[in-house]
């Protein structure tokens, strides 16, 4: 028997390189964004704690008595939170790259659900971090030194017992800032804290509603939730007047996914004059309109006016400053791996089963209001006066006053829930005692007889038209 | 349009003359033949005529949209237009048209009104002037036009605000300002963060901020100088103006313009004892020995901005045509 020739090869190493690994993680996220998911950290801290101790003040505002603070400057950055802190028992969850398979599912509600959040953040900030949490049981530290990046053989961070807090929850320090981090937290810092503060009173604006304490730099963060108009009709009912409300849509997956619905009006349409000067003139710094997706309370798409809301597709028009009148939000709540999103937490899964079913209804509802847009874009004035007895709602109002309206089932839509279908008012063609004027002018001129009548150049286009016709007709009489 | 007579306007006239200041100190005379400016001009073109005194190599371009006032300033022209050239067209136009090409500008946007579009028309030149560029930005800066008695309209108003300017408002930002002074730093605020949107920190490129004033002839007004330059050579540019008396290099509150009405009988009595480091209001006061306003506290201030501006203060004299 000839002998066993022996194996000249050995293994191949397939085990991921240190700095390219942690490079992919964080190339591909916004440095807002990178903050965003240590502040879903904190709020998966209080779910977890919640979990532990319920209470019913908390079923109302869930997350009241819980606060976090976010600092930068040019050296470091940190987030202090009184969440409940990490459990010991959840280390290799909350400190692994990516989420064990074997780890139990998470107390509902959370978002997190891949296990990088936590750990793209700190290398998208910096090489060096400190973590300090304290919970019931357990009060640790753990230490990302100076130079772990560069000694491919170690993967793991030391923990040690620590006394230092005095609360239950966690303080994470990064420091050690990319050059670039440095800068935005320096050089830009004006810029920066202005547009992360606008991420988290427009991304965070249910759970601070509901409670949470946010401040930047020692500056509390105000929520800034998409409002919808509703006119709370008494004569409705009785004399069938149209008015301004939202379409509304409800429904609960099998797999237990609460889907709540809204879509409306969040100001007058503009006039076909405003809508024309914006062309050439950029009026608003920002534009709110469009579809705000949130899961588990957190916005993970804001006042997006794309294909992925439905713009542009399926008999929708592409969204147009015309259309800046219309937004839209969608709650989805329940178990966060049921719930379309993606890794980054930043994004609707356009590709989710559920996400497409309801996008049907997002363009069932959107529809409703850019008919009543192209219909009164002409005669915007008098579209005016329907919005005046309107007032604005947020989505939990707007849920309020939904107990008030009569759903009707949508058993034969996928997936069956049940929807309120508002009936809008229509042009209706102008009394026989009444003539429509309208005519064109240049800008300069409008402005000189505006200036002239209201001591304003920049006043409506159609006022003027109205004022001047006014004071004609007073003369004439 | 009509537009307020010069002799009604003695503060802007002193800010007027803060940019030659400005531009002295940034440019060399053997460089002034490589800048151009570039105004709005107004329909007397006092800017173009400045200049022309005392930069005439500069290369000018004045920016008018209005066909009469484009006529007026025909008529006014301070030189032959080879040497200045008026350009009929809105100024997002011309942005839209300008090329730098390494050329460096001095660009003074002049606005009368508050608008975002301003501020968008200020981050897009910012990307586009290149380095050692001088950019002043004149905006309205009035609180009245924001206030109401009527709450409902008033929060209808910050509501208005808030929305206009959402990208560029800075932190905490909850209410409209009341007094000039504390508007003014809000626009400046604006202004600081909408040069940070337009030159990041990543660019090698940065702006400068280097003066900045708020004043009053007939509405509020604010406006800041400031300096587009390589991040490398900042420090070169900032010893540059460290001395000067009306710098403001990061972006401190902005400085009052406020010169007092007085005659010329009592300037030239005043200017004897001018320059004084210290107590100027105090020691001009002392000289004169009477009030200029209802009182002595009132009237140092009054003195010492007249002793802050005097050499920028115009004479406004009868003369024969």
């Amino acid at each position: 028997m000839a002998a066993e020739k022996q194996n000249p090869y050995k293994a191949v190493s397939a085990a991921p390189v240190k700095s390219f690994f942690v490079h992919m993680l964080t190339r591909d996220i916004r440095l807002e964004d990178a903050i965003l998911d240590l502040l879903d950290n904190c709020v998966d801290g209080i779910l977890r704690a919640k979990r532990s101790k319920p209470s019913p003040r908390r079923e109302t505002s869930p997350y009241a008595g819980f606060w976090a603070e976010i600092k930068f400057d040019k050296t470091s950055f940190s987030i202090a939170d009184n969440c409940g802190g990490i459990p010991w028992s959840l280390h290799e969850y909350a400190f692994r790259m990516g989420r064990d398979p074997s780890r139990p599912p998470d107390a509902l509600g959370t978002v997190g659900a891949y296990g990088v959040g936590m750990k793209r953040a700190i290398f998208k900030l910096g090489t060096q971090c400190v973590i300090e949490t304290k919970n019931a049981t357990d009060a640790y530290e753990v230490d990302i030194p100076q130079g772990w990046m560069e000694d491919e053989t170690n993967w793991s961070f030391p923990a040690l017992p620590t006394k230092k807090m005095k609360h239950e929850g966690t303080t994470l320090v990064v420091g050690s800032l990319h050059p670039g981090i440095s800068d935005r937290f320096s050089v830009d810092a004006q810029d920066f804290q202005s547009k992360l503060e606008r991420m988290v009173a427009t991304h965070y604006a249910f759970i601070i509603h509901k409670g949470l304490k946010v401040s930047i730099n020692g500056i509390a963060v105000r929520p800034r939730p998409t409002k919808l108009l509703f006119t709370r009709s008494t004569r409705k009912a009785a004399k069938k007047i149209k008015e301004i409300q939202p379409f509304l849509f409800r429904t609960k997956t099998a797999d237990g996914v609460e889907v709540f619905l809204a879509v409306g009006f969040t100001q007058p349409i503009p006039s076909l004059d405003q809508v024309e000067n914006e062309q050439t003139e950029k009026r608003y710094s920002s534009e709110d309109a469009g579809w705000t997706i949130v899961c588990n309370d957190r916005a993970v798409v804001y006042c997006d006016r794309t294909e992925l809301t439905g713009w542009g597709e399926a008999g929708i028009p592409r969204y147009h400053t015309q259309f800046i009148a219309i937004s839209g939000v969608v709650e989805f709540k329940g178990d966060a791996s049921k719930l379309p999103t993606t890794t980054t937490k930043r994004d609707v899964d356009a590709s989710s089963p559920l996400y497409l079913q309801v996008k049907n209804k997002m363009r069932e509802g959107m529809r409703i209001f850019t008919d009543y847009t192209n219909k009164w874009k002409a005669r915007a004035d008098e579209s005016r006066d329907h919005m005046k007895a309107g007032t604005l709602l947020t989505l939990e109002e707007v849920k309020v006053e939904s107990a008030h309206l009569k759903f009707t089932p949508t058993t034969t839509s996928v997936p069956p829930g049940e929807q309120y279908k508002p009936q809008l008012p229509t042009p209706k063609k102008l009394d026989s005692r009444y003539r429509r004027i309208s005519y064109v002018k240049t800008v300069e001129d409008v402005q000189k007889v505006a200036e002239h009548m209201f001591d304003e150049p920049d006043m409506d286009p159609s006022e003027v038209g109205e004022a001047c016709f006014d004071a004609f007709l007073k003369e004439a009489r | 349009m009509k537009a307020p007579p010069y002799h009604l306007r003695p503060n802007k006239a002193v800010d007027r003359l803060t940019l030659i200041d400005a531009i002295k100190l940034v440019v060399a005379q053997t460089e002034l033949g490589e800048y151009t400016y570039y105004g709005m001009g107004g329909p007397y073109l006092e800017d173009f005529r400045l200049m022309y005194e005392l930069y005439p190599h500069m290369r000018m371009v004045c920016i008018e949209k209005d066909e009469n006032v484009c006529k007026r300033q025909l008529f006014h022209l301070p030189c032959r237009s080879h040497r200045l050239r008026l350009e009929k067209m809105p100024l997002s136009s011309f942005l839209a048209k300008y090329e730098a090409k390494d050329e460096k500008s001095i660009f003074w946007l002049d606005y009368t009104k508050l608008r975002f579009s301003y501020l968008d028309e200020f981050m897009d030149l910012l990307g586009k002037v290149g380095a050692n560029s001088l950019i002043k930005i004149t905006l309205r800066c009035n609180p009245p036009d924001y206030q109401d008695t009527q709450p409902a309209e008033q929060t209808k108003k910050l509501e208005r605000f808030k929305r206009t300017f959402e990208t560029v408002l800075p932190t905490a930002f909850s209410a409209l300002p009341v007094k000039l002074e504390d508007f003014a730093l809000l626009i400046q605020n604006m202004v600081r963060i909408a040069s940070q949107k337009a030159l990041p920190s990543a660019t090698p490129t940065m702006f400068l901020p280097i003066a900045s004033f708020y004043y009053s002839d007939s509405s509020g007004i604010f406006t800041l100088t400031g300096i587009v330059c390589l991040r490398k050579e900042m420090s070169r540019f900032r010893e540059l103006f460290k001395r000067w008396q009306f710098a403001n290099l990061d972006w401190v509150a902005p400085k009052e313009i406020n010169v007092p009405s007085l005659s010329t009988k009592e300037r030239l009595h005043l200017q004897r004892h001018l320059p004084r480091r210290k107590n100027a209001g105090r020691r001009l006061l002392r000289s004169l020995g009477y009030l200029i306003d209802r009182d002595e506290a009132t009237t140092e201030i009054q003195l010492q901005q007249y002793a802050d501006f005097h050499r920028y203060f115009p004479y406004f004299i009868k003369a024969i045509p």
